[in-house]
């Protein structure tokens, strides 16, 4: 099996740990019985079943998963094998602005909006690694640990060749991801739109 | 200990960006088309045509034909086949034409959905278009479509490469090309080959947008880069035809308002960029166009004359690279003619062989794929 494909089916299988244990209530459970169901989900979804595994089958539909989206599983993970959570609030708010501004750079344009394709700059422009560069040394300066991590990883994993893409977008962030973010931070502002509109309703 | 491991993640942001202009740097600089090759021998002055079909009996329904040359005149053809299109039972078969006895061989099975799903280690529904090329170091490559989710808008692109005439074939590799879920890019005009050894592609999308590309896919069946055609909603499945190593002309099938045409773009940079999308005199039902640079000179393309549906197929040459054309011959469509079942004629392929003739190949009646071969001396008389 090559290298990519098993790094391609490890991720998805870790995406399917991190769902599994956020929808099934894992932290409900023991300390050593949440690791042990952790560790069973993730061989189950990896063992093929026929030709295929569990993981083969969601990567079918996502393809190989961006460094945030697996950065993010990781950090479900985390929150629900120790009860704390592994980045702080801060953090994650950046890295989800963050990929949120790339994904609506990125998307439109990449599905035939315009001329212009902004994916074809991830296979190689000294332009494109420029603006990466200034904003990894933003987020460095600012101690955004998440963003600093999350960009290493990806153009690690790309200088690696890790993934059956040659594209460095590929390895930064995916829709999963986008969506992610997206709804994250379209439900806190409207969560805090409704708790202004409340604070300034006249008092009855 | 918090300061040391700031400044250790400085030093890794260096390290690691290095590394990043390195690898930008190293990208391959633009290459130029391979020009076509030198004038064949003068075909035969009698009109030559030969029309038959492919033993293509064991499917019911059969799409997207594609070929390449190989030794001694003969022809490899692949196209898919199953109970449907868009079928899960859909494989890509492949035949070999023989000229000393003007036969196909019995068609054979050679990418099927379970196949490729074991090899690419993730799931498909169907398999699609193939298309098949050669490189500059002589392997046959067959890219092929497949979709995991959803219908044709979810397509991805799939590359074997043999280096022994298509006996024997590497396991399929996945091209990515799209970051959205690497979803909506399909396969149908012929590659073309680079000065470098790298290979270009022409692709579309048909996700949200209508529109063409040209990936640059390397001696692995990486994609390296790519070059957008066209954007929009209305242009696909484009036909690209060097006649110099920096001059092409693409056709594209149209899919947008009338009036209903072939459209046309061209380079004079090698692909770098691509004129805005013409409308051709020719008209077009959406369908596919096929395109072939002859030998001595003339533009040929096959196309459906009609702007509504694909019950003919017709024969157009140009003397000035695209710029007009007339009507040569019509394959199909004309009321001597035996018809197929289902009068469709569609997605033509079309190739010049060494020795001159032209070989047409496409979609019959959705049951069988027909093979046409001629000589310049037929198609000059159709008057």
């Amino acid at each position: 099996m090559l290298a990519n494909t098993l790094f391609g089916l490890l991720g998805c299988g870790l995406l399917c740990v991190a769902l599994a244990a956020t929808a099934l209530r894992f932290h409900v459970f023991p300390a050593r019985v949440r690791t042990a169901l952790m560790a069973a989900v993730l061989v189950a979804v990896l063992i093929p079943i026929g030709d295929l595994s569990i993981a083969g089958t969601v990567r079918g539909a996502t393809g190989d998963l961006s460094a945030t989206t697996l950065a993010l599983a990781v950090s479900a993970v985390f929150a629900r094998l120790s009860g704390r959570t592994m980045f702080e609030r801060r953090e994650m708010n950046a890295l989800l602005w963050l990929v949120a501004c790339a994904a609506l750079f990125l998307y439109p344009f990449a599905l035939g909006w315009t001329a212009f394709d902004p994916y074809a700059l991830g296979y190689g422009s000294a332009a494109f690694v420029t603006a990466l560069l200034l904003a990894t040394l933003a987020a460095w300066r600012m101690g955004l640990k998440l963003v600093v991590l999350v960009v290493l990883a990806g153009g690690l994993a790309y200088l690696g060749g890790l993934y059956e893409s040659r594209n460095l977008w590929d390895y930064l962030i995916d829709p999963l991801a986008a969506a992610y973010a997206l709804a994250v931070l379209l439900w806190a502002g409207g969560g805090k739109l409704v708790s202004q509109r409340r604070q300034r309703a006249p008092v009855v | 200990m918090r300061a040391r491991l700031k400044w250790f993640s400085l030093a890794a942001i260096a390290l690691v960006f290095a590394g990043l202009y390195v690898r930008a740097l190293e990208t391959p600089p633009a290459a130029r088309f391979v020009a076509p090759r030198a004038a064949a021998p003068a075909a035969s002055p009698k009109p030559l045509v030969r029309p038959q079909l492919l033993p293509n009996s064991s499917t019911l329904s059969v799409h997207s034909a594609t070929a390449v040359e190989l030794s001694g005149g003969r022809l490899r053809a692949f196209w898919y086949g199953g109970t449907r299109e868009g079928a899960s039972d859909v494989a890509i078969y492949t035949s070999v034409y023989s000229p000393t006895g003007e036969t196909w061989e019995p068609e054979r099975a050679l990418v099927s959905r379970e196949f490729a799903q074991r090899h690419l280690q993730r799931s498909l529904r169907k398999l699609g278009n193939p298309v098949a090329g050669r490189d500059g170091a002589g392997r046959i490559w067959l890219f092929f479509v497949s979709v995991s989710v959803g219908g044709w808008a979810g397509s991805a692109i799939n590359a074997m490469v043999s280096t022994d005439e298509g006996e024997t074939w590497s396991p399929p590799r996945r091209l990515i090309s799209s970051p959205f879920l690497n979803i909506s890019t399909l396969v149908r005009g012929p590659l073309v080959q680079l000065s470098d050894g790298t290979l270009a592609l022409p692709v579309y999308h048909e996700f949200l947008g209508k529109f063409g590309e040209l990936l640059r896919v390397d001696a692995e069946g990486r994609v390296i880069g790519k070059t957008r055609l066209s954007w929009g909603k209305s242009s696909l499945q484009p036909v690209i035809v060097p006649r110099s190593e920096t001059d092409a002309v693409a056709f594209m099938r149209y899919a947008g308002d009338p009036p209903a045409r072939i459209l046309m773009i061209r380079t004079r940079d090698a692909g770098a960029h691509w004129s805005e999308p013409v409308k051709t005199a020719l008209p077009n039902p959406n369908a596919a166009v096929a395109s072939v640079l002859l030998a001595d000179g003339p533009l040929l393309l096959a196309f459906n004359n009609a702007e509504e549906d694909r019950e003919s197929l017709s024969l157009a040459l140009s003397s000035d690279f695209g710029n007009s054309w007339r009507v040569a011959r019509n394959l199909e469509g004309e009321s001597l003619l035996p018809r197929a079942p289902v009068n469709e004629y569609s997605y033509p392929w079309m190739m010049q062989d060494r020795a001159g003739n032209v070989h047409v190949l496409y979609t019959w009646g959705r049951a069988r794929i027909k093979h046409v071969v001629f000589n310049r001396a037929w198609l000059e008389g159709g008057g």
